[in-house]
């Protein structure tokens, strides 16, 4: 595929991001990490066919079934099962929100990271999105209140990891990444556990609310 | 032979045998009995292969080095060495393990079905364990582990009579100081491994002349205040007088007679062995810390009337002691007197292995006592002579070897002390001279400050009339307490008597370090006298020991054949004006000391409270009690620690704000923390 193809879904990947900043509905937000879920699928199908390489047509059957079906599937049935159609708010305004994340961009853009961008110089520009996505998906994580915004926000800066890595050229052994994915599946039911009781005890997903364990 | 005992399997064997005896007590621990024989079966047999591999491998003069395991970790291995130094540190801690595992067969039973004596058999072997590591290793990392296992175990070991409140609250202080200790240890083995690039001991050596001169300075700082506070060095010494009381009597032997000599011997291993050379300031600074170690920590001493706080605030005295000689040696050697420095070493080395001895001596004597009043308050002993007559005797040897009374071992180790800091005033120029009669002046008084306190000590304990009813019904105690503390009683004379050897052997052990390589020896013996320098100064403990045998022979001869020849003795009771002679015509402890402590006021800042009840309130003729309470200060806790301790809350409750509570904050924190730590990376 062209690098012009590749970089497209990368900005998909970035504009999932940025769409989960600003959606403050929680099917909006799981719809958002399902199409950046199967963006990750496509790369890493493109890298079975660049490389020829038969494990990761395996991890790319792997990462279809948790993070694109499976995934998507509990937070749906969670939301559903709760009614929690509208995530809490953020901690920032939205003007402030993406003030933060053009700066954000920027840095990731800017030469003082170049030694971390440059690791394959044909794709610097790539890797610097790449690395922007990390940052975004980290703010995504802070500047929630949500729970199930949070859990997306990792669960985003996870797909970001492997964007990078992929674009880096440092994918890693079969039984690694087989190891990711099972750490992320276990990792979502029990996720999903912890948000009904949570939601069970507080009667919201808001972790500002959560305050009141301290008293 | 000789090559089998001074071999590594001997060592090992000693390792073992500490290990077994620990955990099979743990494992047995249903029957008090037997954990108890288990235990300390399996450490006197480990004490006694350690003491035959230490003997001979200090005669012998050859290094040991090997590892334990294939560890393919970059920096860490259980590697051993064991130099002239080690194998003297292992010599002493073998010796004292040995005679208070003989004393803690009987001294155990009074826990008998109160407490696990599983637990304790475990941990007590484990801390000697830790202590024999500490002083083998050779590489910081083991040494660090080593150190942690010596400090846990006996940790547990001073809260081990838990149902006291105190004793908790004494474990939670040692446990807070031996872990900041810790700290600025691992902050000196940090510095050293980023200028040397190696955690080997010998790989340090070899590459210490690239650390430079002000981090030298920062890690002998540091080393000062971490194995200081080990040590029990004022201002770093106030754990040691609560924590050694604490534990059973034969643990504080071990911790007051042994523990708080491994910090002073890893200030050896830095200062002599690792860093040199190092600048004259360290060894008057060494000389000024042990000055007011010694004497502040015997001044306390007088104050106290809890026998075992007495006996840990002598400790501190004497590791005071002990730092005048080293103080002297480092001194000495930094300005090119080589010979002069030996004789400050043999000095140190020699008041380590005295004290040992005669601190454990008098702990297990204290323990005795208290196994049989219940209590360590000398205000309520008296009289203790009569039921404890051998205790007593064993005491009061004890008492006489830390006095450095002649012709037990404490009088020849200040006696080299001395001379070391004579040579000093009659060498050193004006500056550093002072510093050395200051020392002089400070171990005069502290030899005459101790008298007074073990005078007052063994006095108010077992002379003298019964001041409780605890003491009226105490007994002689058992066999194996005895034996454990006429062993050590007998070392202290046979140390006196053949401190001439000793020295000598002292002295090689000192020669076989590469400062000394070159060094002349300033101590000779001609026939039975000991020679410092060319006729500087000379003593013979076998010809004092003579005179004083010869004296008493004659005193006595005199009193009972010449003097009272024509005399018939009567034993009648004392007159006492008319009234019955009662406990409360006796001096206290309290009283004995008072005047001492009056006469330093200044520093112990001392509260006296008088308080009269009267027979009839309104006319106040008639006083039915009287009561006097002295109290003295802790200065350093008033003046240093409670400051620090306001201050450190202060800044903690400043720092607590940053804990919010809230998820999103601490991944904030983790988000700046990472956007830093990669920009401060890429700049470069």
């Amino acid at each position: 595929m062209s690098t012009l193809f590749l970089q497209f879904l990368l900005q998909i990947i970035f504009l999932t991001i940025v769409f989960l900043h600003i959606t403050k509905k929680n099917l909006d937000a799981i719809f958002a990490y399902g199409i950046q879920s199967l963006a990750i699928l496509i790369l890493l199908i493109n890298s079975f066919f660049e490389t020829g390489d038969i494990s990761l047509l395996f991890i790319a059957l792997l990462v279809c079934i948790v993070k694109v079906i499976l995934a998507p599937g509990f937070f749906a049935q969670l939301i559903k099962k709760n009614e929690l159609i509208f995530s809490a708010s953020t901690y920032l305004n939205m003007p402030l929100t993406l003030v933060v994340l053009a700066t954000l961009t920027a840095m990731a853009h800017s030469y003082r990271f170049s030694p971390i961008t440059n690791i394959i110089p044909a794709n610097e520009t790539l890797l610097s999105l790449a690395l922007s996505t990390m940052f975004l998906s980290l703010f995504l994580i802070v500047n929630r209140k949500g729970a199930l915004s949070q859990i997306i926000g990792i669960l985003s800066l996870e797909n970001s990891i492997v964007a990078f890595a992929i674009f880096a050229g440092l994918e890693q052994s079969l039984g690694l990444q087989i190891g990711i994915l099972f750490d992320i599946s276990i990792w979502l039911i029990i996720a999903t556990v912890f948000i009904s009781m949570i939601y069970k005890q507080f009667g919201s997903l808001d972790v500002t609310d959560m305050k009141k364990l301290k008293e | 032979m000789i090559d089998v005992i001074i071999s590594q399997i001997i060592f090992i064997a000693s390792l073992l045998c500490f290990t077994v005896g620990g955990i099979g007590a743990l494992l047995l621990r249903k029957n008090d009995a037997i954990a108890n024989i288990w235990s300390n079966f399996f450490a006197i047999l480990a004490s006694l292969f350690g003491l035959s591999f230490a003997a001979l491998a200090v005669m012998s003069g050859g290094d040991t080095s090997f590892s334990i395991g294939a560890f393919s970790l970059p920096f860490f291995s259980l590697s051993f060495h064991i130099d002239q130094l080690s194998a003297f540190f292992i010599f002493i801690i073998s010796l004292i393990s040995l005679f208070c595992s003989v004393y803690a067969i009987g001294y155990v039973k009074h826990f008998y079905k109160k407490y696990d004596i599983g637990v304790l058999g475990f941990f007590y072997n484990m801390f000697i364990l830790g202590m024999l590591l500490v002083a083998s290793s050779s590489n910081w990392l083991f040494f660090l582990v080593a150190w942690e296992i010596m400090s846990i175990a006996s940790y547990f070991l001073v809260i081990y009579d838990r149902h006291d409140q105190n004793n908790v609250r004494a474990g939670f202080l040692y446990l807070i100081m031996t872990h900041v200790g810790t700290a600025f240890i691992i902050l000196a083995a940090l510095l050293l491994y980023k200028f040397t690039g190696s955690f080997d001991f010998a790989s340090i050596q070899s590459a210490s002349l690239l650390i430079p001169a002000p981090i030298k300075n920062i890690i002998f700082i540091f080393a000062i205040i971490g194995f200081g506070t080990k040590s029990g060095i004022i201002p770093f010494h106030i754990w040691l007088p609560d924590a050694h009381p604490a534990a059973p009597s034969h643990v504080s032997a071990l911790m007051s007679g042994v523990m708080i000599k491994t910090g002073i011997y890893m200030m050896i291993r830095i200062f002599l062995y690792m860093i040199w050379p190092v600048p004259v300031w360290w060894g008057l600074a060494l000389l000024v810390l042990g000055s007011v170690s010694s004497l502040l920590g015997v001044l306390y001493a007088l104050t106290e009337h809890d026998i075992k706080r007495l006996l840990a605030y002598h400790s501190i005295e004497n590791i005071g002691i002990i730092l005048l000689g080293l103080g002297s040696a480092l001194t000495f050697l930094s300005l090119g007197m080589p010979s002069l420095a030996l004789l400050g070493f043999t000095a140190a080395l020699f008041h380590t292995l005295n004290h040992a001895i005669f601190k454990s001596l008098l702990f297990l004597g204290a323990g005795s006592v208290i196994s049989q009043t219940h209590t360590r308050n000398m205000e309520e002993y008296g009289g203790l002579i009569k039921y404890m007559p051998y205790t007593a005797l064993f005491f009061l040897i004890g008492s006489m070897a830390i006095s450095a009374l002649p012709p037990f071992n404490g009088f020849f180790s200040e006696w080299l002390t001395f001379q070391s800091l004579f040579a000093g005033i009659t060498l050193l120029s004006f500056y550093e001279k002072w510093i050395f009669i200051l020392a002089s002046g400070s171990l005069a008084f502290t030899g005459g400050l101790a008298l007074a306190c073990f005078v007052k000590a063994f006095g108010a304990t077992f002379l003298a009339r019964p001041r409780s009813s605890h003491v009226s019904h105490a007994k002689e105690s058992s066999l194996s307490l005895r034996i454990g503390m006429a062993s050590l009683a007998l070392l202290c004379l046979l140390l006196g008597i053949g401190s001439g050897v000793m020295t000598v052997v002292l002295e090689g052990v000192g020669k076989n370090m590469a400062v000394f390589k070159n060094a002349a020896s300033v101590v000779s013996l001609s026939g039975q006298h000991i020679v410092v320098g060319k006729n500087f100064a000379s003593v013979s403990l076998p010809l004092l020991a003579l005179f004083f045998m010869v004296t008493g022979g004659l005193v006595i001869y005199i009193t009972k054949f010449i003097i009272n020849k024509h005399q018939k003795v009567e034993n009648n009771i004392t007159w006492d004006c008319g009234t019955d002679l009662t406990e409360r015509m006796e001096i206290t402890a309290t009283g004995f000391s008072r005047s001492i402590i009056l006469i330093f006021r200044g520093i112990l800042r001392p509260s006296i409270q008088h308080d009269i009840q009267y027979h009839d309130a309104q006319s106040r003729y008639l006083p039915k009690s009287r009561t006097v309470i002295l109290k003295v200060h802790d200065v350093y806790r008033y003046y240093f620690y409670q400051p620090l301790h306001l201050a450190v809350n202060a800044v903690s409750s400043r720092v607590k704000n940053i804990q919010s509570g809230n998820t999103n904050a601490y991944i904030l924190y983790i988000f700046i923390a990472l956007i830093i730590t990669l920009l401060s990376v890429l700049w470069k």
